[in-house]
């Protein structure tokens, strides 16, 4: 008896509901709590986004996919790449930072394989557009998250992050990080051996150095 | 009617020997469910399914205060919502507990940890498979056969987060990175331009025209070393002004502070 106390019971929370924008929030005259206005304010997110949908809404199972959002990503993508061959490298990284921006902000039941696979990619076009633009700082944040969002597979991505260290000076932290990349890439690839050659050019750096 | 006498004491053993049994076993079963109560539960405690109770039960009231009865104050779409966000955290707790089963049965068989762990970790499985149970039903309630997607989308939604969240974390650190980026150039021009004006001091004490030869042909190459960005104009400028012996000097101690305040 006591010990399904658990699930028979609940914490009343003093909640209101704002008429016009259905936004929940806890009683202004209650005591405020930190992790309860995080959770309310994901759900009030949530809520808006399942508004948005067609009747029933409900989220759809994660496959498939509606094609829009990935059409729009790549249309983005598409004047980017563009933007970036006519070395317009400010607009190549404003569109790509929108098709970005587009693409994380897919409603979260969407498929996560999707959204990896769209990142890196970007992630990976808008480091380079740092690169020619020397802005190694920004070009190595965006390699790291284009290797969280693909490791394998993704050789552009690691010897992008490996050369804006370069670039930076951080030698130790260069070879560590190509030394990854490398165990993570096929070693038969053009990106591996693209790597192996920075990797030497690492290690003459560093005894250059000390 | 001897016999009887003599079958009571058996009887009477037997009688005494199992009812002390039950009465051990009953004790000892409502201490041992006693105890398991004031156990501390696995989780803290389940915000999201609070929530979601506490929206159910918001509705009477509200209704019956300002709205008309015939809408509910909550929309069902906040509920759907509520309910979503109670799928993720229960994906959530059962990633958890399947993570942690492994191990702590291992522990429990080596005897590294009490039995009262494993009696709480067994309660909020329990605990789990019911709460499963409940949302399924709760969703079929809303839609029918949302019961069978609803975790589909539940478990995209948690790993989308903890991806989210870790890329956010990466560019969080972008602003830090840019400023230790420019930290470094800053120093690296300035070791550049001390280097610069050792020289152009060590060519002025030996002729003039010498001196300033060097000076010019550094102040070319400069800006070759740092990044070509906005930080590189202004150190273009500085070295052409800082030329002459009499500036460079007042440059490179100015130099020389902020190193060491640095440091």
């Amino acid at each position: 008896m006591a010990s399904s106390n658990g699930l028979d019971s609940f914490t009343q929370y003093p909640l209101e509901l704002d008429p016009t924008t259905k936004a929940i929030t806890l009683s202004p005259d209650s005591e405020q709590n930190e992790v309860i206005n995080a959770e309310l304010k994901s759900l009030n997110l949530l809520h808006r986004a399942l508004v948005g949908l067609e009747r029933p809404n409900v989220p759809p199972p994660p496959l498939p996919i509606n094609p829009k959002r990935s059409a729009q990503i790549t249309k983005l993508r598409d004047t980017a790449n563009t933007a970036y061959r006519k070395s317009n490298y400010p607009e190549a990284i404003k569109l790509y930072g929108y098709a970005i921006e587009m693409a994380i902000t897919r409603p979260a039941w969407e498929p996560l394989s999707l959204v990896r696979e769209e990142l890196s990619g970007l992630y990976a076009n808008r480091a380079q557009a740092h690169m020619a633009q020397r802005t190694w700082p920004d070009g190595w944040v965006d390699s790291k998250c284009s290797i969280e969002c693909k490791n394998a597979g993704n050789a552009k991505g690691w010897w992008r992050g490996g050369k804006c260290l370069v670039e930076m000076g951080r030698w130790e932290e260069a070879r560590s990080w190509v030394q990854r990349g490398l165990e993570a890439e096929d070693k038969s690839g053009d990106g591996a051996k693209e790597l192996v050659s920075l990797m030497a050019e690492i290690e003459k750096g560093l005894k250059r150095q000390g | 009617m001897v016999d009887w006498l003599g079958l009571a004491v058996p009887f009477a053993y037997l009688g005494i020997l199992i009812g002390s049994l039950a009465t051990f076993s009953s004790l000892y079963r409502k201490r041992k469910a006693a105890k398991a109560s004031t156990l501390t539960p696995w989780f803290p405690f389940h915000l999201q399914r609070d929530i979601y109770f506490s929206l159910l039960h918001l509705e009477p009231s509200t209704s019956s205060s300002s709205k008309e009865k015939k809408s509910p104050a909550v929309p069902e779409t906040v509920l759907k919502a509520a309910l979503l966000r109670r799928a993720t955290e229960a994906i959530d707790r059962v990633m958890v507990i399947r993570e942690q089963k492994q191990a702590l049965a291992l522990l429990l068989q080596r005897g590294s940890v009490g039995d009262d762990l494993w009696q709480r970790f067994l309660r909020a499985e329990k605990e789990m498979e019911d709460e499963f149970r409940d949302v399924v039903s709760e969703a079929n309630s809303y839609v029918p056969s949302w019961g069978h997607t609803i975790f589909q989308s539940a478990k995209e939604m948690a790993t989308n987060s903890t991806f989210r969240q870790r890329i956010e974390e990466h560019q969080s650190t972008l602003t830090e990175e840019r400023e230790w980026w420019n930290r470094k150039k800053a120093s690296i021009q300035e070791g550049f331009m001390k280097e610069l004006e050792q020289e152009g001091t060590r060519g002025g004490s030996n002729t003039k025209n010498s001196s300033s030869a060097t000076t010019a042909g550094q102040s070319t190459e400069a800006p070759a070393v740092p990044s070509p960005t906005n930080g590189s104009d202004d150190d273009a400028v500085l070295v052409e002004s800082g030329g002459p012996a009499v500036v460079g000097t007042s440059t490179s101690g100015g130099g020389k502070k902020k190193k060491k305040g640095k440091k």
